[in-house]
């Protein structure tokens, strides 16, 4: 049987990935956020992941309005990254295990949850970035789900609970003896691109920590159901809370939830966050 | 106002050198080979970006387009989605 072993759920911000970019953090913040990734690394080390399932967005460099799914699962041999060249984003090359991931997607569409698929479905920095300091010797296979945050219409954040938790029954499913854990990544808010450029809602960000870190998940996905409603208060790119949300999702009660670092990182114009769920 | 057409060009624009040289030489050919109308055209040849922006165009692929196919600064997107006759954010 499959097992769910840890979960991780944090910022995605591009600038993580450049040492240039941390030098210009102040040293409070850059030292908190250190410590958070320093904990999440060894959260998952610890639990020792045969596969890591990823939940992160696109920017536009993977999905365009001509094609645009909802849930994109990759299925191939291996995930190939950056689609895009940039942000000192380094090239990786991760091995799928495609079996898990088909099955997956098999269970889904037989089963209430439509799964766009791929073969060559590219990693970017919504990844790349975070596993930088996640699993820096890149020696866990992945599976990578693209989920839209990022285009409206967009499927709602308790859609996207929902998907991550049936895809955590999948995992309990899977007849082999393999160890699952999760990443989701981006947010949380930040405005990319409007004329709020650099804005940070930190209320907000402490709001859906709080509310993840208590299991209120009725109200994490409720209250800003609307995509207008999120963006409104979270900005363009709050709507990656869904990542975290499927995170959430594929959670076991077993494993608890905690916040590791969160800051309003003006210098990076974004609130960004690390939260973990763990049998600590 | 043919959003889908002005967000493929800036997706073109931040995803090909090429064309984002191209568009700054040679602005009309690039523009021929999009379904755009004759405002939509003036808006981009002016790179009038909050009046794209206002107009439904994504936020997001304006800002990864600015670079490539305006050649200016970051500041300047900034300066430019908040000119003066307007409050900070509106």
């Amino acid at each position: 049987m499959g097992k769910v072993v840890a979960g991780i759920a944090c910022s995605h911000v591009p600038f993580m990935a450049s040492p240039k970019q941390w030098e210009r953090l102040p040293e409070t913040e850059r030292t908190h956020l250190r410590m958070g990734f320093e904990r999440a690394r060894k959260i998952l080390e610890d639990a020792r992941p045969d596969v890591l399932i990823t939940f992160a967005d696109d920017h536009f460099d993977r999905c365009f309005y001509d094609n645009l799914p909802a849930f994109l699962v990759g299925v191939g041999e291996e995930a190939i990254g950056p689609a895009v060249a940039g942000f000192d984003i380094p090239n990786v090359r991760l091995p799928i295990p495609s079996n898990l991931a088909r099955f997956i997607v098999r269970e889904g569409l037989e089963g209430g949850v439509d799964f766009a698929f791929s073969e060559e479905l590219a990693l970017d920095h919504a990844e790349i970035a975070p596993m930088m300091h996640l699993t820096p010797r890149w020696d866990v296979p992945i599976i990578p789900i693209v989920v839209n945050a990022f285009a409206p219409p967009m499927p709602t954040p308790r859609r996207c609970f929902d998907v991550g938790a049936f895809i955590g029954r999948c995992i309990e499913r899977w007849p082999e003896t393999t160890r699952v854990a999760f990443l989701g990544t981006g947010g949380l808010s930040h405005w990319v691109g409007p004329p709020q450029t650099g804005k940070i809602n930190e209320q907000f960000d402490r709001w859906f920590l709080e509310c993840l870190t208590h299991r209120r998940i009725d109200e994490a996905t409720g209250r800003y159901a609307r995509y207008e409603d999120l963006e409104a208060v979270a900005g363009n790119g709050g709507h990656e809370i869904r990542d975290w949300l499927a995170v959430a999702g594929a959670m076991p009660q077993r494993l608890h939830p905690e916040v590791l670092a969160y800051e309003p990182l003006k210098p990076w114009s974004t609130g960004t966050g690390i939260m973990a769920w763990s049998s600590e | 106002m043919s959003r889908y057409q002005i967000d493929k060009l800036l997706r073109d624009l931040r995803r090909d050198g090429e064309l984002a040289a191209h568009f700054r030489t040679d602005i009309e050919t690039v523009l021929d080979s999009y379904k755009l109308d004759a405002e939509e055209r003036d808006l981009l040849r002016r790179w009038e970006i909050r009046a794209l922006y206002d107009r439904g165009v994504n936020p997001l692929l304006l800002l990864l387009a600015h670079g490539p196919a305006a050649g200016r600064s970051m500041q300047e997107y900034a300066a430019m989605m908040n000119p003066k006759d307007r409050q900070p954010g509106e």
